[in-house]
């Protein structure tokens, strides 16, 4: 025991060492292990990663005094709260000459006009997933939010649908459902959204983070409110398990929300050269493509639109056409009135 | 210990007590006291609190604006008493499960009991979370459990139920991480029963249900109020079973004040859940120690 | 007579071979599922050791145990002389407020030390949470459970030993070292042990006062069940609990009594 304490102690001494070392703090499963490799033998450097699995999360470990952390990969909503703390870097573009290969689309945003602080990493969308052959046969459509909210078509679904536990992202759903911008901030169409939450809560099985991914798998939860990379790999998997059925998902007809996650330097972070080097390594499209072939994330680099398998490429759940990406909102911060307002409805949904 | 008030046993004593003292002050104390006057703060704008002292124009200083919102909407209320109502039945529901095997293990020949003991302990030595984390598994809708019952329920035409993700499956889980709790004060107090009053009664042709609702029980009184106060207090303030098994209405007290730290960035609101949550457990050992006022000794 | 005896046995037997059951039926399905050939934790397809193969490649949940034990070292050695002293204190000179400060963390729901040291840290400190937060976190907590072990375990020694000690001219310091301290030790390393387990096995506190640069082994586990639950989870549990059944067993070697003194 003494033996092995003393080795793990100096290996600690060991690691805090080491010169050259990029701190990333990103979304969990959000970038391919080759990629990393890569970048380190490139960069003859150590990448330490750690991870959060919600904006909020990220947001609340920084408010609490996380610091060392040379990249963070934000969504728009985060993105905007940390640009407003001035807890960012501005980035010196003359060193991401890659940056060129950014789908224009996907720039100068609402969250960072002129990109001085950003850089488009990958999109998720949240979306419905569903186990195709279920819903086939019980005639289920899967090009609505109504199918997640209403009793009609819950009541063959029982238990076997799961939401986000995610105040933000359902909420969006209830809005947008309702025929309201998913960044709606009115008191009354939040009663109406948290109204409608309750009254198809009965028939959902849970809220969820991301386990729902295994339980798609294993055919347990026919259909979710859930992220597009979680159902792509509850897809990967089902395959590779030969569970003998198809889990697809779709964008709804009313809308959706997109996030953007971008890559930013923060205030804290000991080594910004490093930081711009792995940005402009991750905007080159070969990089950029690896993480869209993993986890089927959407791309907003151009030239990594050659590297990317086709049937991703062509899926309409991860690359909508023009008509359905005019649907897609992106999520703004909430000030802290609202956020207090929010959290009691959602103590309300969870409680009722 | 009659020189305790020379110089030397003076500053025996404070050398002594000083160190576990000033730590406790400065780590226990005083994070209580910031929690209270962050419970009369503004949150910041990002999370964390706003500042005492500011420009004027930016919120700033004290307020009563938490404790304004804890009671301007019933729901906080409520969810106080829903985690009450689950600490309750989880502490009753511990009882009856422990009450048996600590009689058992209290009657037990002497060479046996401290095996029987041990076997109760020993679940302990698995982390709280890999607890929590097989009845996920043992619940699931694919284990024999779920099959099994549903396969029953079917014969009688009921719908299939789920257990898992749902108040049942956090109940269970309560009850599994906090039994032993009841179980070993309730067996320290058993133990030292005298059972030449059982024999007595005997004696005087009581029956063996009379004995212990007559003799037993009201003896063990003061085991149950030491278990029920070591099971009810850790089950209000609990998060991570309903956060873990819990379905669609299983928030309690502990989630929320959980999430106002680490979801919505509402420190000041947080706090002040806090100090209710303190105050209701405070309530709760107060009536307990009422209750238990009139036990012979300390179990 | 005697069958209403034999029936009654047999009634309590019952049930206790169920709540026995109970307790140990859960952790016998973690243990065996670590062997299970598949990913899916849901029905069981064959032998493997794979899962350990892969916690032993895992590096950062190496890491992590590193760190764990790291944190259960420091914080248990120190929580082991502060208690001590907190125990002594409290069996000879009976401070109320000592007595409340030592016992009032271990009543209290952990959810409270956690977010009021979470606040603490932050606010006061200014200290970047981390090592250090939760190493001074879980001191916080043992301290009381080391308190009382040794308490408990003074309050078992015949004070004539010390009167004796003293009438023959022994300072109080050569009364504590030679006659005291002997005594009171398996009280000591058990209540060590005890924080030991403690920390190794905190999550809650933990959880609050982890920032995000450092990780536990109970913080890890949350993430995996939360997020991406694999038998690597069921294998890292079986290693945790042979470690603490260990410590558990050595305990109750060391002071047999202790263990039963604790709740």
């Amino acid at each position: 025991m003494k033996r092995l304490l003393l080795a793990m102690l100096l290996w600690h001494a060991g690691t805090a060492l080491a010169d050259d070392v990029l701190h990333l703090y990103n979304w969990n499963n959000y970038i391919s292990e080759e990629t990393v490799q890569r970048f380190e033998k490139q960069c003859a450097c150590r990448v330490v990663q750690d991870y959060y699995s919600d904006n909020e999360e990220m947001l609340a470990k920084l408010a609490a005094g996380a610091t060392g952390y040379d990249i963070l990969v934000p969504t728009g909503n985060a993105l905007e709260a940390l640009i407003r703390q001035k807890a960012l870097r501005p980035l010196d573009k003359a060193r991401l000459p890659n940056l060129k290969n950014i789908n224009p689309a996907y720039l100068d945003t609402a969250f960072d006009p002129g990109n001085r602080y950003s850089v488009p990493y990958a999109y998720t969308l949240t979306l419905l997933g569903y186990n195709v052959e279920k819903m086939r046969e019980l005639k289920l459509p899967t090009d609505t939010w109504a199918v997640i909210f209403e009793p009609e078509y819950l009541k063959k679904l029982k238990g076997r649908v799961t939401v986000l536990d995610s105040q933000r992202e359902l909420l969006a759903a209830a809005l947008k459902y309702l025929g309201y911008p998913a960044n709606d901030t009115d008191e009354a169409h939040w009663k109406q959204a948290r109204d409608l939450i309750i009254r198809a809560k009965p028939y959902w099985a849970a809220f969820n983070a991301s386990s729902y991914i295994k339980e798609l798998t294993i055919g347990d939860i026919w259909l979710v409110h859930g992220y597009s990379n979680d159902i792509f790999q509850a897809n990967l998997d089902a395959q590779n398990a030969r569970r003998g059925f198809t889990i697809a998902s779709s964008i709804p007809r009313e809308g959706a929300v997109l996030a953007l996650d971008s890559m930013v330097l923060h205030q804290s972070g000991p080594r910004p050269d490093l930081a711009l080097r792995f940005i402009d390594f991750m905007l080159d499209g070969k990089n950029s493509a690896e993480l869209t072939n993993l986890i089927g994330s959407g791309n907003p680099n151009l030239d990594a639109m050659r590297y990317i398998k086709p049937e991703i490429a062509q899926n309409p759940a991860i690359f909508p056409d023009p008509q359905r990406r005019s649907r897609l909102e992106m999520l703004r911060d909430l000030d802290r009135t609202q956020r207090r307002i929010l959290s009691r409805i959602w103590t309300e949904i969870k409680l009722r | 210990m009659s020189d305790q008030r020379t110089p030397a046993a003076r500053l025996t004593k404070w050398l002594v007590s000083a160190p576990p003292l000033i730590f406790l002050l400065l780590f226990f104390a005083a994070p209580g006291l910031i929690m209270v006057l962050a419970s009369f703060r503004y949150p910041g704008e990002f999370g964390g609190l706003a500042p005492l002292v500011a420009d004027p124009g930016t919120l700033h200083g004290l307020t009563l604006e938490t404790y304004r919102f804890f009671f301007s909407d019933f729901i906080y209320t409520e969810i106080f008493l829903k985690s009450l109502l689950v600490a309750l039945a989880t502490t009753l529901i511990c009882l009856v499960m422990a009450y048996p095997l600590a009689l058992l293990i209290a009657r037990s020949p002497k060479r046996r009991r401290d095996l029987m003991v041990l076997l109760v302990i020993l679940p302990f030595a698995s982390n709280f979370l890999i607890r929590i984390y097989a009845w996920m598994i043992l619940l699931g809708p694919q284990a024999a459990l779920s099959l099994m019952l549903n396969g029953l329920l079917g014969l009688f035409g009921v719908a299939p139920v789920h257990l898992l993700f749902s108040p049942f499956a956090v109940l269970v889980a309560m009850v599994y991480v906090h039994l032993p709790f009841m179980v070993l004060p309730l067996y320290t107090n058993l133990e030292r029963h005298d059972p030449a009053l059982l024999d007595a009664a005997q004696d005087l042709g009581a029956s063996a249900w009379q004995r212990f609702w007559r003799v037993t029980f009201p003896l063990s009184l003061p085991g149950i109020f030491s278990g029920s106060v070591l099971v009810f207090i850790p089950v209000l303030g609990m998060f991570a079973i309903p956060d873990i098994l819990g379905g669609t209405r299983d928030m309690l007290i502990g989630n929320l004040i959980k999430e106002q730290f680490l979801g919505t960035r509402d420190w000041p609101f947080g706090s002040t859940l806090s100090i209710m949550l303190t105050l209701a457990v405070l309530l709760c050992v107060w009536i307990a120690a009422r209750l238990g006022g009139r036990r012979p000794h300390h179990a | 007579m005697p069958s209403n005896r034999g029936r009654r046995g047999t009634v309590l037997w019952t049930a206790a071979l169920a709540t026995y059951a109970f307790l140990y039926l859960p952790l016998l399905i973690v243990i065996v599922y670590s062997f299970n050939d598949s990913r899916l934790n849901a029905e069981w397809v064959g032998f493997t050791w794979h899962w350990y193969e892969v916690l032993l490649h895992d590096e950062e949940m190496l890491i992590t145990a590193g760190n764990s034990l790291l944190i259960a070292t420091v914080s248990s050695l120190v929580a082991t002389l502060l208690g001590t002293m907190a125990g002594i204190a409290m069996h000879r000179y009976r401070i109320r407020p000592l007595t409340f400060i030592v016992m009032a963390p271990v009543a209290m729901p952990e959810i409270l030390l956690g977010v009021s040291l979470l606040l603490f840290f932050i606010q006061v400190l200014n200290l970047t949470l981390g090592m250090l937060s939760i190493i001074l976190a879980h001191i916080t907590f043992s301290i009381g459970f080391v308190a009382i072990v040794v308490r408990t375990s003074l309050a078992g020694l015949d004070e004539s030993l010390f009167e004796a000690a003293r009438d023959c001219g022994a300072s109080p310091w050569e009364t504590f070292r030679h006659s005291t301290f002997p005594l009171i030790l398996p009280g000591v390393i058990a209540g060590g042990l005890m924080a030991f387990t403690l920390s190794i096995d905190d999550f809650v506190i933990t959880f609050f006062t982890a920032g995000v640069g450092v990780s536990t082994l109970p913080l890890r586990i949350y993430s995996m069940i939360k997020i991406a639950v694999t038998p690597e989870v069921n294998a890292v549990s079986t290693l945790l609990m042979l470690l603490t059944l260990t410590i558990i067993v050595l305990a109750s070697r060391i002071a047999p009594n202790v263990l039963k003194g604790k709740a």
